[in-house]
Parts: structure tokens; C-alpha cells; sequence
């Protein structure tokens, strides 16, 4: 499946992917709107950890066995079979956090439900996903990877 | 290729997902005395506590059993009553005789309670709390007798026995029906396992706040009942006092249920004993979920751990061992927790919280600031274990630090002070799992 891969050389820590992904993931789809007024405040699935010296950008790696899926005790995190996305069921979801206990790279963020990057899937328009059209430094790229070098790493335990 | 599957919750239906990976063809049979689609057990409290809806707790979807062609053999009578592991049958509670070729046992845990003097072996207000059922028994009883109570005047009251998860995730859903609830604790503290003394207290004195009374170091010496024999109305407690009780829940501990394996002959500790690949000692015997014994990666001891995710692992490798597939194994786990109460406070742990006092091995660094409280346990150049109340960021990065034991000497120590971060983790490690399947290509 093609996935958002972080760059962390490339990154300068602008945070143009958290605006674009708040807005994406707006009722509004208007950045200034999504930061000012929306109720409740939407929120970013993707963030920047770190300073201008080094940083990366943190989204869901859509794992290929989820561990926040094995966690799942309401049936609310899914692998899509067919596309590989991991999504959450906000209306199964009942907040346990189980996910962002399992979740290696602390990319699952739990308000009333659990949040987290749907890969810009579900509703949002076509193409790479926002943060990686927002990116001004291709620190994010969209791209393929191949599933089963995925599977044959996650097997080996690395 | 004909695969039987007793139970059907978390690992049972991991187990199914296992042997469809592999095997489209084979026909796959489940059984369950439930007659339930497969439900998340931990969701009954919610049900109880009135947040969840029972028919929005199912962890599949309603065409996933015939998706996967699954015949579904649920209901009552349908448990299992016998395995017999020469002719490679089962026979259920009803007479009805299922053969296999390869069959897993995925029938979870059952209540343990050690007797009290004077409990009626058939006592209508008196529940546990492990299945959809009993959550709703709890609340239809709830039902009955509150209207009763109310016209007379009295307060409804509950009484727990056993602090653990299941004890206190009951009373917390109690509480939003009867007016006085109880917690008895015979241990030193509640959540006992999950929890030490200082988190055990924060968390006691929120409870309080919601009207439940957490009572550690006691519990019930002799249950009283009414004229009928059976109807408890009380509780005498070891410290001599005693609570007038109108419902009562067990939920002391639980054992596996695994009778069934014990009595074909399958070798059992402190759980059923299975290899790598999931399989028990009888030959085309597979077993995954609670019932089994865990090799505890960090701890090295062997017992049941009976947690959500781990049933999803070994059910998955118990299905696609049993439809050939050898290149996956389970080699044991440990514990990862996640419970919240009263969208108040949130409770992750993970592996060893409360290493033992006669080790020095063991380093404990505890962050403690009015409702946050937390505690990370290390051992020479790894971690081992943490409670993160009310702070749950980063929890998953810890957990993986924990698992691949990544030396902590090539991190810093503000990952103890504040939530730890992707970039905490040395280069290596985090350029390796960020970049899982990306083939590398040049920066230009």
C-alpha cells in the first residue's frame, strides 16, 4: 500500500502538515474557520515533535499487523482488508486508550474517541494525502512500499 | 480441511482470521454456550454503566462469520461438554457430536470465588460479572428493586467482592444505579495487580468522590440471607462490621476454563501449556486466549495472562498454525493495561509495576503532581514497566521500549519527567520502524 513516510532530515519544523491536517479533518474544510470557530475544535492526526535543529513529523505508520487493532476491545480500530488503512469507528469507540498503549509510535491520540491519520480517506478529496501537499520540503512523501518486505521485517523483530 | 473453534470471542475469532489468512477452502465451525455475536467483554461495564448500547459492543461485524464461512454453533446447550482427542470429536452440553482435524480451545476464563460461609448455592441477587449476561442480569435486578426501595425510602445498596479490574469497572457502572456501592479488597489495595499503594490512593479517592466506598485488607466472612434461604441481604465483613446488601457481585478472580483439556489429557500449569505455534500437548490441539499459560518475557514466570491483545496474537497464531502456516510464532508477552473510570481518569500499565522489594536490581522513578501520577520501573540499561495515570501520552513508545528492550543509557532521562517522544529513541531504532517497508532513495 502507499503510505506517508517522514523524512526527518528534510524537516524544518514549520508545521504546515498540522494546519493541513486540522483543515482536512474540519466540518468546515477552511483552515481559518477550523482554527477559530468550529466547535468542537477539529483536530490534527499528524504532528511535529521536536525544534528547528531536528524534528519529524509523526503520523500512522498503517501498520501491517496494528497492534492498536489487536488492542481494540470495542471493535472500533479497523485494517481496511482491501486498502490496508487503519480507521477508528467513532461511534464503537469508548475512549479506553488502549490503542495509545499499543501504538509504537505514539500515533493514536484518544479526546471522546480515538484519533488518528486515515491517510486523508474518508471524505477529505482526492489525491496524496493534505500533509504531504502541504509539505514545502518533501520531508513527507507518499509512496509505495512493498507489503511483503513490510511483513517479512515485522516478522523478524526489528 | 474441517477446523472447530470453541468460543467465540477475541481469540477465537483472531483464531478464525488466522486460518483464513491461509486456508479459503476449509470448512470452520465455532461454538458457544453465548448466543451472542462476539462481543468486547471489557465493553460490559459499559453497557451497565449505561455509556454503550448492548448491540453496538460486537468486535465483528454481523457478516464477518458468513464472510469467512463460519457455522456458527451458539446458544444454549451449546458448550462444550467433552473432547475426545482419539476419534477427534467434541460433544456438546445438548448430545450433538462435532468432529475435527484440527480444533483450538479458546474458552476463555470463569469467575473464581472461594466459598463464604453461609452463601446460598442459588441466590437471585447474586452475580458475576464476565459476560454480556451477566451485565444485563445485573441491571435488570437493578430494575426491579429500585422502584421498591424508593417507595419504601431505602437506599439500594451493592456490595463488591473483589477490588481488581473486573471488581472495580463493576462498581463503577453500579454506582449509576444503586445508591450506595461497596468495594471489598481482601489485598492491600485495589487494582492491586495494576497499581501500587500511591496510584491505588488516587484512584480510591476519586471513587469516594463517586459515592463508592473502597474498602481494602477485608472481606466477607459470612453472607446473610432472608427467610427464603437464598435472597442475600447482607455481608459480615473479617473486620466485624457488616453491610446490609441488596445485590451482590463476586468478582474475585478468575481461572482458566479449561476443564475440558485438563480432563483429554492436556498438560496444564498454571494454564494450559502449548508451544510456539499455540498447540497443547494432545496432537491437533490448539489453545489461545485466557486459558493458557503465558511465558512472561520480562518476569520469566509462566501463568495466564488474560488480556485483550494478547488473545488477538495467540488466536492469530494458533489459526494460521493450524492451517500450516509455521513462519509465525507467539513467544510469550507481558502485560499491557489500559482503564479508565468515570471519563475522569485514565489508567495505562505496562509489564513490571511492582518489582519485588528484596530486589535491588529494580530502579523506580515516580512523577507525581495531583491527579497525575507516574512511575517508571527500570532494571540495569532497560525499562520495565510503568503507570501512566491521567499523563497517556507517549504510552505506546514506552511500551515499545519495554518490548525491544532498547537501552535506556542511549536515551535521555526526561523521557521519565515528560511524555516521551519518536525522537527520544536512538537514530537506529527509530529510523528502522519509521521506515519499515519505505525502500530508502536520495534526498536530492
Amino acid at each position: 500500500m502507499k503510505r506517508v513516510y517522514s523524512l526527518e532530515d528534510r524537516c524544518l519544523n514549520c508545521r504546515l502538515c498540522e494546519v493541513a491536517c486540522k483543515t482536512a479533518h474540519s466540518a468546515t474544510g477552511d483552515t481559518f474557520k477550523a482554527y477559530k470557530w468550529e466547535e468542537p475544535e477539529p483536530s490534527a492526526r499528524v504532528h511535529v515533535e521536536g525544534t528547528n535543529k531536528a524534528s519529524i513529523a509523526v503520523n500512522c505508520r498503517h501498520c501491517a499487523e496494528p497492534n492498536c487493532v489487536e488492542g481494540c476491545i470495542a471493535g472500533a480500530m479497523k485494517k481496511d482488508p482491501e486498502t490496508g488503512i487503519v480507521t477508528c469507528d467513532k461511534d464503537k469507540c469508548v475512549g479506553c486508550r488502549t490503542c495509545m498503549a499499543m501504538c509504537p509510535f505514539g500515533a493514536v491520540r484518544v479526546e471522546e474517541y480515538a484519533l488518528k491519520c486515515d491517510l486523508c480517506t474518508t471524505g477529505y478529496g482526492d489525491g496524496d494525502p493534505a500533509c504531504v501537499r502541504a509539505c514545502i520540503n518533501q520531508a513527507l512523501i507518499f509512496v509505495e512500499s512493498d507489503e511483503a518486505e513490510l511483513l517479512a521485517v515485522e516478522r523478524s523483530g526489528e | 480441511m474441517d477446523y472447530l473453534v470453541l468460543g467465540n470471542s477475541a481469540a477465537a475469532c483472531a483464531t478464525v482470521d488466522g486460518i483464513r489468512t491461509q486456508d479459503k477452502e476449509g470448512t470452520i465451525t465455532m461454538v458457544s454456550p453465548e448466543p451472542y455475536d462476539a462481543y468486547g467483554t471489557p465493553l460490559i461495564s459499559y453497557i451497565l454503566k449505561g455509556s454503550v448500547d448492548a448491540d453496538n459492543v460486537f468486535i465483528r461485524k454481523p457478516e464477518w462469520y458468513e464472510n469467512n464461512g463460519v457455522v456458527k454453533v451458539f446458544g444454549e446447550g451449546k458448550g462444550a461438554a467433552k473432547i475426545d482427542p482419539k476419534g477427534q470429536t467434541v460433544t456438546l452440553e445438548d448430545g450433538t457430536e462435532l468432529s475435527y482435524d484440527k480444533l483450538c480451545v479458546a474458552t476463555g476464563s470463569v469467575p473464581f470465588t472461594p466459598p463464604i460461609e453461609g452463601m446460598p448455592e442459588d441466590a437471585p441477587n447474586r452475580f458475576t460479572f464476565l459476560t454480556m449476561d451477566a451485565a444485563l442480569s445485573v441491571k435488570e435486578h437493578i430494575d426491579q428493586i429500585a422502584a421498591d426501595k424508593a417507595a419504601k425510602g431505602e437506599p439500594t445498596r451493592a456490595v463488591v467482592i473483589g477490588g481488581g479490574l473486573i471488581g472495580a469497572k463493576a462498581a463503577e457502572g453500579l454506582c449509576y444505579h444503586c445508591d450506595e456501592v461497596t468495594v471489598l479488597e481482601l489485598g492491600p489495595r485495589i487494582l492491586q495487580a495494576v497499581l501500587d499503594d500511591d496510584a491505588s490512593a488516587i484512584l480510591t479517592n476519586l471513587l469516594r468522590e463517586h459515592g463508592i466506598t473502597p474498602m481494602s485488607g477485608v472481606t466477607a466472612s459470612k453472607i446473610r440471607v432472608a427467610d427464603d434461604g437464598q435472597t442475600i441481604i447482607g455481608c459480615e465483613l473479617t473486620n466485624g462490621d457488616y453491610l446490609d446488601c441488596d445485590l451482590l457481585v463476586t468478582a474475585v478472580g478468575v481461572r482458566p476454563n479449561s476443564s475440558l483439556l485438563v480432563e483429554a489429557g492436556a498438560e496444564e500449569g498454571r494454564g494450559i501449556i502449548c508451544d510456539e505455534y499455540m498447540q497443547t500437548s494432545l496432537p491437533n490441539i490448539y489453545a489461545a486466549g485466557d486459558l493458557t499459560s503465558v511465558h512472561n518475557v520480562l518476569t520469566g514466570a509462566d501463568a495466564p495472562l488474560a488480556l485483550w491483545p494478547n488473545a488477538n496474537e495467540q488466536g492469530r497464531v494458533a489459526g494460521m498454525a493450524m492451517a500450516g502456516y509455521t513462519d509465525l510464532t507467539y513467544d510469550g508477552s507481558f502485560a499491557v493495561n489500559a482503564v479508565g473510570f468515570f471519563d475522569e481518569m485514565d489508567i495505562l500499565t505496562c509489564g513490571v509495576i511492582n518489582p519485588p522489594e528484596d530486589d535491588d536490581s529494580y530502579e523506580v522513578r515516580i512523577e507525581t503532581d495531583g491527579e497525575v501520577y507516574t512511575k517508571f520501573v527500570t532494571k540495569e540499561d532497560a525499562l520495565q514497566g510503568y503507570i501512566l495515570m491521567n499523563r497517556p501520552q507517549g504510552a505506546g513508545i514506552y511500551t515499545n521500549v519495554v518490548r525491544q528492550g532498547i537501552p535506556l543509557s542511549k536515551m535521555t532521562d526526561e523521557i521519565f519527567t515528560r511524555p516521551i517522544e519518536e525522537l527520544d529513541m536512538p537514530k537506529e531504532y527509530r529510523a528502522a520502524h519509521m521506515r519499515k517497508g519505505y525502500v530508502e532513495r536520495s534526498a536530492s
